[in-house]
């Protein structure tokens, strides 16, 4: 195509009405494309997103003062997550008790306890954790990440905490 | 069946004259030189990749209860199972390494330059897929390090800002690893990353024939000596020899070092020592030097310099034209990541 086509008209040239109606006509099907393109691309990714919220329940642990003073047990939740719950205090009440996820808050991976040095390890990229959950070395520590606190609360004598429950058929399996 | 000699001729309307012309580009004498064939190289392990893929393909079961199980089949069970499933690891290690070598050739011959800036840019693209496809390929064995490498992988892109939550919910399929996330992985490491390259790869080599290549003479040639030589049949032969010698190491790997299979899958414990594929080595030791955010960040920014580097070259040596700045940028670059990846194998934790 040579320039001369595609020229403008210039300023004293009248529009002529079938250019107008023309582009005008072209843009509706632009814009009509770029519309089922965008609604398409909202469905898919609606799609693509999972279903979300999980629901969370309060399930019994134990005898609250069966656990004692620097005792701890490990509790997996419905769902599967690993948590350690573990006693530091003597007055009974529900804040002597702590319990802490298993998973480093760094990049999701699985934490243990060394009792030898006294801390929980993330083995991926050596995050170091004390006792009550808190970063003490490593990327955690750096990004000031502790590991995450479940809610617990005390009734009549008894540990309770709040977990995810599995939902649907999947989750169940 | 009578033979007309003129059937295909009129089905595929090409005369042998055409289809010289159309496929003998002639080939600039440098490329005899092996290390110029890097870029066939994973164009061919590629190939390679895609058929044992297919053949895998036929066994392998996506899914948390039946996918460690298809692969130990495969390993195990099925005949030549151990020697496809070798072929295909081995291949995707040879193919990361090749891509790797071939981007290094291009910086250090300076070919990414101008007019060539655009052909780099989709090279990035490729070595990014490249690698995203060898780790949703370990991702899907389901041992200890598929699971493990999948949940780093996606908190990682979770702590992209803005973006990242809804990364990782698309790429796990959830908050965390559930029963939908292997599938996810499989498609995408199956049939998006390989359509992906494939596009990419096809852009690449279209660029290239129309740019044609970056011509080198070196000094032991003599002026008088015809500058290029035709790519049909001297140039084929030399990718066939790649080819055959490929599958010779090949075989030769996937017999002596056997694809093994680790420990399953095991959501609640971390292994003491994990360490992901050995490409990954760099990001890894670098995600323990640094904190989250900030180590995910700035490795974005090294991503952004290098698709970046042909108009970042370009400006410095528009103030400095016979600047060689980037050479030796290059070569920092390359002892960082040597030394990154050799500090990561050498060390436990």
């Amino acid at each position: 195509m040579t320039p001369h086509d595609v020229a403008a008209p210039g300023p004293d040239e009248p529009i002529e009405r079938r250019t107008v109606l023309g582009g005008m006509a072209g843009m509706g099907v632009a814009l009509g494309l770029a519309g089922t393109a965008g609604g398409l691309g909202w469905i898919a990714s609606q799609f693509l997103y999972p279903a979300g919220g999980r629901p969370t329940a309060w399930l019994y642990v134990a005898i609250a003062r069966d656990i004692p003073k620097g005792g701890s047990l490990s509790y997996t939740g419905p769902t599967g997550e690993k948590i350690a719950i573990a006693r530091q205090g003597e007055t009974g009440a529900v804040e002597d008790f702590v319990a802490l996820s298993s998973t480093c808050p760094h990049l999701g991976c699985q934490v243990h306890w060394e009792s030898v040095r006294q801390r929980f390890f993330c083995p991926c990229h050596n995050g170091a954790f004390d006792p009550s959950g808190i970063a003490t070395e490593g990327p955690p520590a750096q990004a000031k990440q502790s590991l995450s606190r479940y809610p617990l609360k005390i009734q009549d004598g008894l540990l309770f905490i709040e977990v995810p429950i599995p939902t649907g058929t999947g989750a169940a399996t | 069946m009578a033979t007309n000699p003129g059937w295909l001729q009129q089905r595929i309307p090409i005369s042998p004259e055409q289809l010289r012309e159309f496929t003998n580009e002639p080939v600039p004498n440098h490329l005899k030189r092996w290390w110029f064939a890097l870029g066939g190289t994973p164009a061919l392990l590629f190939m390679g990749q895609i058929i044992t893929g297919i053949l895998l393909a036929m066994y392998y079961q996506p899914s948390m209860l039946t996918a460690y199980e298809s692969v130990r089949q495969i390993t195990e069970d099925v005949s030549f199972g151990w020697y496809i499933r070798g072929l295909h690891k081995w291949g995707a290690t040879l193919m990361i390494a090749a891509v790797i070598l071939h981007q290094m050739r291009v910086f250090f011959t300076g070919a990414y330059r101008a007019p060539r800036e655009l052909n780099w840019v989709i090279g990035m693209g490729l070595l990014i897929c490249t690698l995203l496809t060898g780790f949703t390929g370990y991702s899907l064995v389901y041992e200890q390090l598929s699971y493990w490498g999948a949940t780093v992988g996606a908190n990682i892109a979770d702590n992209v800002p803005v973006v990242g939550s809804l990364l990782k919910q698309l790429l796990l399929a959830g908050e965390v690893y559930n029963e939908h996330t292997l599938s996810r992985f499989y498609i995408i490491h199956a049939a998006v990353l390989p359509v992906l390259i494939i596009l990419l790869v096809a852009l690449h080599i279209t660029m290239i024939r129309l740019q044609g290549v970056t011509e080198f003479r070196f000094e032991d040639e003599p002026e008088d000596k015809p500058r290029s030589f035709n790519f049909f049949p001297d140039h084929l032969y030399t990718e066939l020899i790649i080819g055959l010698s490929l599958l010779v190491i090949l075989t030769t790997l996937a017999v002596a070092v056997p694809a093994h299979l680790g420990p399953p899958a095991d959501p609640l414990s971390t292994p003491e020592i994990i360490k992901p594929e050995w490409f990954f080595y760099v990001a890894f030791r670098w995600l323990k030097l640094f904190p989250g955010t900030a180590a995910v960040l700035s490795m974005g920014l090294v991503v952004v310099v290098m698709f970046a580097w042909p108009w970042i070259d370009g400006a410095i040596r528009r103030r400095q034209p016979s600047s060689e700045l980037s050479v030796w940028f290059g070569i920092i670059a390359v002892l960082a990541i040597i030394g990154l990846t050799v500090w990561e194998a050498v060390v436990a934790h």
